[in-house]
């Protein structure tokens, strides 16, 4: 199911975790796999937000493909459909498992991060449940996004 | 020897067939989704009626004919009777992210369980077959009605009945796959669930059946990788919750849709939403509910086996609070939430109860 990506080239440059450079660079990736259209992944149209580490990004799925992927502040929150809240080490946790793994496995997937917390990693500034619904509706895709961070060779920052 | 066909003088074409037609020079354009239903929503081919008298399976935009019979039983007429105003996004999106059961699951990384557990999850699945069963028959029963004029809701519904069977088909195969089978039915088609196919009309039948019975599953499902034990049935889980998300965002949108164009029916809608309310968690249709069979499972699933049953029981109130929770705020959603304002909503006090 996965074997394309294994035959893929991995990008050779560096990139530091988190920041504009990185999330570019996998946006790349997910937007050069074909795999990551199918499977349930596809058609996605949603603003997500990032809160890692004290920074925030803002990510914005269009059509078949992430459009854009840009640094932003808490302000601009408000205009994500939901955002992504974990610590820095759970971030990194995660990107270990799919790095090792070519995608996550066992407890590293997103939904199960988020279901591990009273509290959840997925919130919205909003309080429209359909837009807090597009984290479920559109998961897969969100999983293979962060999936195609494992052909990104990735240093994390200190925190 | 002569060919008799040469021979014979051809009357002259009549052709008046081509005069008869729809509002002609459309070019419908590609956008960056490639050419979807809401890009062919060109001039008149575009305008929906607010009521349809089309009761002979017309396209909507093509030229009718005087000679033509009544075609099925079109009870759906009225536009605010069945209308989402994203209903073409949201086929498109249904098509766009199909997924198969037979080769997107990877079925290769489940292992053999420990007894209790591999019982637990056959009877989650047998219980999710039956109700995916019913999930796919009530809105097919709904399409056959509906007025060719409102096709995009249609189209939805058609692509729900496909993902339907398709969870119906992935947890019979879990059941299957492991060295278990299907366990004791669950009755779960039976009460609440039933009577959703007792609906006298669709905004009856979605209210019911997509913002409470297919909320609640969606929690269910979402919460599904917490109880998963391999990457075959965290996979399951989430794909099906894709879908489902997909289901409940019609019932918002179309409740959304409806309590702004037909404001009459509000209360009307406030009643069956009164019946799902006290339904939610006694219900046989909630595996989380109080129905001994799957809630059992459900917490030796949560839990990690029979003897870390309280473990899970301590879980599956975190779903209960959860659903509760999804479901008010859908509620508030699609434009109802004045019922948890104004005391007509038992809601809050469930919530407490969950909690406590």
């Amino acid at each position: 199911m996965r074997s394309d990506l294994a035959n893929n080239t991995s990008m050779t440059t560096t990139v530091c975790f988190p920041s504009l450079e990185w999330l570019n660079a996998v946006r790349e990736v997910f937007n050069s796999t074909d795999s990551y259209r199918g499977a349930g992944g596809g058609q996605c149209d949603c603003t997500v937000g990032l809160k890692i580490d004290g920074k925030i990004f803002m990510i914005e799925f269009e059509g078949f493909g992430c459009a854009s992927v840009k640094a932003s502040d808490e302000i601009d929150l408000r205009n994500a459909d939901f955002f992504l809240d974990m610590p820095i080490n759970q971030w990194q946790e995660m990107l270990r498992n799919i790095h090792e793994n070519g995608h996550a496995v066992g407890e590293y997937t997103l939904n199960t991060i988020d279901l591990g917390s009273e509290e959840g990693i997925a919130h919205a500034k909003h309080d429209d449940q359909y837009r807090q619904d597009l984290f479920v509706r559109y998961n897969q895709t969100l999983q293979f996004f962060f999936d195609a961070s494992h052909r990104v060779e990735t240093t994390f920052a200190r925190s | 020897m002569s060919n008799p066909a040469n021979d014979e003088i051809l009357p002259e074409l009549h052709l008046s067939w081509m005069k008869r037609r729809g509002p002609w020079n459309t070019h419908a354009e590609p956008g960056k989704y490639g050419l979807t239903l809401a890009d062919i929503q060109v001039g008149e081919y575009g305008e929906t009626p607010e009521e349809s008298s089309n009761l002979t399976g017309r396209s909507r935009g093509s030229t009718p004919r005087s000679t033509a019979m009544r075609i099925g039983g079109y009870t759906v007429r009225s536009k605010s009777d069945i209308w989402v105003e994203n209903a073409s996004f949201l086929y498109e999106e249904a098509l766009q992210r199909q997924w198969s059961s037979a080769t997107d699951v990877p079925w290769n990384t489940i292992e053999p369980l420990p007894d209790d557990v591999e019982q637990a999850q056959c009877q989650l699945a047998t219980f999710l077959t039956e109700v995916e069963f019913v999930a796919g028959d009530v809105p097919a029963r709904w399409i056959s009605t509906t007025t060719p004029d409102y096709f995009e809701a249609r189209q939805v519904l058609l692509a729900q009945v496909m993902d339907e069977s398709r969870h119906m088909d992935v947890f019979r195969k879990r059941a299957l796959a492991n060295g278990g089978g299907l366990m004791k039915a669950t009755g779960a088609t039976a009460g609440f669930v039933g009577g959703i196919d007792l609906s006298r009309d669709f905004t009856e039948m979605s209210s019911r059946l997509h913002i409470s019975g297919e909320g609640a599953v969606l929690t269910i499902f979402r919460m599904g990788e917490l109880m998963a034990y391999n990457d075959a049935e965290k996979a399951i889980y989430r794909l099906c919750a894709q879908d489902e998300a997909r289901h409940v965002a019609f019932g918002v949108m179309h409740l959304r849709y409806m309590s702004q164009n037909a404001p009459e029916r509000r209360e009307e809608i406030d009643t069956y939403l009164d019946e799902a309310e006290r339904a939610m968690l006694t219900d046989a249709a909630n595996p989380a509910g109080r129905l001994t069979q799957t809630s059992e499972s459900l917490c030796i699933l949560l839990g990690g086996g029979r003897d870390k049953f309280d473990e899970g029981f301590r879980k599956i109130v975190a779903i209960r609070r959860r659903q509760l929770q999804e479901y008010k705020k859908r509620v508030i959603s699609a434009g109802f939430g004045e019922r948890f304002e104004n005391g007509r909503s038992r809601l809050n006090e469930m919530m407490a109860q969950a909690a406590a």
